[in-house]
């Protein structure tokens, strides 16, 4: 039973994610105030809401990117209790069980492309120069990116970053992966390259978390729509229902801001 | 006798002198520099203790002319039975300088590096030590490199202090040359073309470097 197998899914069930009572608060400020949100195993989760409202703090705290001040976090097989002492082991387990795309890309810009990919399954998963590079030319292929395997990310448009991103995060096999506001720093067109590798995921069945303020994207692809603000969720279901007859005020509002532009 | 012929007499012995200066500034720099890392880390430390230490060596490193802790070096530990040679003393006091200088440089490349490259190396469970060998001090040190190089620079120039406690040195070796038929101004001024050849062009390099650093950020 090798750890690839396990991330595969070959074996163990998957189990999602299990977020409760999750509260966050950086002095006196509050960020997030008792969030709670559970996310079925191959399913894909838009979170939206406006600026400020904690969802991009919430969705790094799935990771530990951001240390909750309370609550549990059950990510696949792994339980961790922010608020006491985590260890070093789970808190690596965790992080690879959860693959993350960042809004800004933040790709490693003194290594090309394909070492950007190469470089972490090299020292996370242990596996060979051979095989990572194996896998992260499969992977540039996946997401139209063959040809790019030499170059360093400052040769490469905004949206190719961020797919060679996406790529190296899936090159660890995780379970989960989440996205904060992939295409926020993209042109609208080239915004639209990364969408569709993040459609094609969704349809193999990944679980993903996804903030966003691609509406089209949410109300398509996603299977739960969970609208946040003032540091909490104040509504979550079915995307079309949300959008088309959001049952709280502050949504209605947003949703207007958003869609009615 | 024009200056060219004297200059053409006296530049075999200067040129020994100019082989000490750069043993001196090469030995200060090549301990200096991993000193300067390992100081600019201590500085940045948690643990409260480690960071006095560093920031003491550094700001004293900084703060006290190369000079007097030249002197400090040559004629002061001998108080405490610690006796170094000239050339051991003038290694020492300028490794220390250039420890202390480069630490600040590479603490500034450091902490220049985008703090999305820890979120994603931190994200994808790189080790700590991965995270800063392989992430961080390769973005950090680039951008260090017009900084570090001015410090050997000024390095090479420092070993002119060397003079102060009889290191046979350039400087040291023009003065001996000058006092034998008092030609100071020739062999003074070309003491300093010796110092110029090799520092105008490390300039020109790190100019090279900067200009090439700028157009890639």
């Amino acid at each position: 039973m090798t750890l690839s197998e396990i991330a595969d899914g070959k074996l163990a069930p998957r189990l999602g994610i299990k977020l409760d009572n999750i509260s966050k608060r950086y002095g006196e400020h509050t960020v997030l105030d008792d969030v709670s949100l559970h996310v079925e195993p191959g399913t894909v989760t838009a979170l939206i809401g406006p600026s400020g409202a904690g969802k991009s703090t919430f969705l790094r705290c799935i990771n530990l990117l951001e240390r909750p001040d309370s609550g549990t976090i059950q990510v696949d097989q792994h339980t961790i209790e922010p608020g006491k002492d985590v260890n070093s082991r789970d808190l690596a387990a965790l992080r690879r069980t959860v693959g993350m795309v960042f809004q800004s890309f933040n790709l490693f810009p003194h290594m090309s492309a394909l070492k950007n990919i190469s470089f972490p399954q090299q020292k996370v998963l242990g596996r060979s120069k051979e095989e990572a590079d194996e896998r992260s030319r499969q992977l540039l292929e996946r997401v139209g990116l063959k040809e790019k395997a030499d170059q360093h990310p400052g040769k490469c448009s905004g949206g190719q970053q961020q797919r060679i991103a996406i790529a190296r995060a899936l090159a660890l096999d995780p379970a989960i992966m989440l996205f904060d506001e992939p295409t926020s720093a993209l042109d609208p067109e080239v915004g639209l390259e990364v969408l569709a590798v993040m459609r094609e995921l969704a349809a193999d069945g990944m679980t993903m978390i996804v903030v966003t303020h691609e509406m089209q994207f949410a109300r398509d692809v996603s299977d739960t729509l969970v609208v946040m603000a003032d540091c909490k969720i104040i509504e979550q279901g079915d995307p079309r229902a949300i959008m088309s007859d959001p049952q709280e005020a502050r949504t209605r509002r947003f949703l207007r801001a958003v869609l009615e532009r | 006798m024009t200056w060219l012929t004297e200059w053409a007499c006296y530049l075999p012995q200067l040129m020994s002198g100019l082989g000490v200066s750069l043993l001196i500034a090469g030995i200060s720099i090549f301990f200096g520099y991993p000193l300067g890392l390992v100081l600019s880390l201590m500085v940045t430390a948690k643990n409260l203790a480690v960071r006095t230490l560093g920031l003491a060596v550094v700001e004293i490193g900084r703060g006290a002319p190369a000079l007097v802790i030249l002197y400090l070096f040559y004629y002061g530990l001998p108080k405490f039975g610690i006796a170094f040679e000239s050339i051991t003393a003038a290694c020492l006091a300028l490794t220390w300088n250039s420890a202390a200088y480069s630490s600040e440089i590479m603490r500034a490349g450091l902490q220049s590096v985008a703090r999305g490259q820890l979120e994603a190396s931190n994200a994808l469970g790189l080790s700590q030590r991965d995270t800063f060998f392989r992430v961080v001090m390769p973005q950090g040190m680039r951008s260090a490199i017009p900084g570090l190089m001015g410090v050997a620079i000024q390095m090479f120039q420092g070993t002119s202090l060397a003079y102060g406690i009889a290191v046979p040195e350039l400087m040291k070796t023009a003065y001996n040359i000058g006092s034998q038929d008092f030609n100071y101004l020739q062999i003074f001024t070309l003491a300093g073309l010796c110092y110029a050849v090799i520092s105008m062009p490390a300039t020109w390099i790190t100019v090279f470097f900067e200009k090439r650093m700028a157009r890639h950020t």
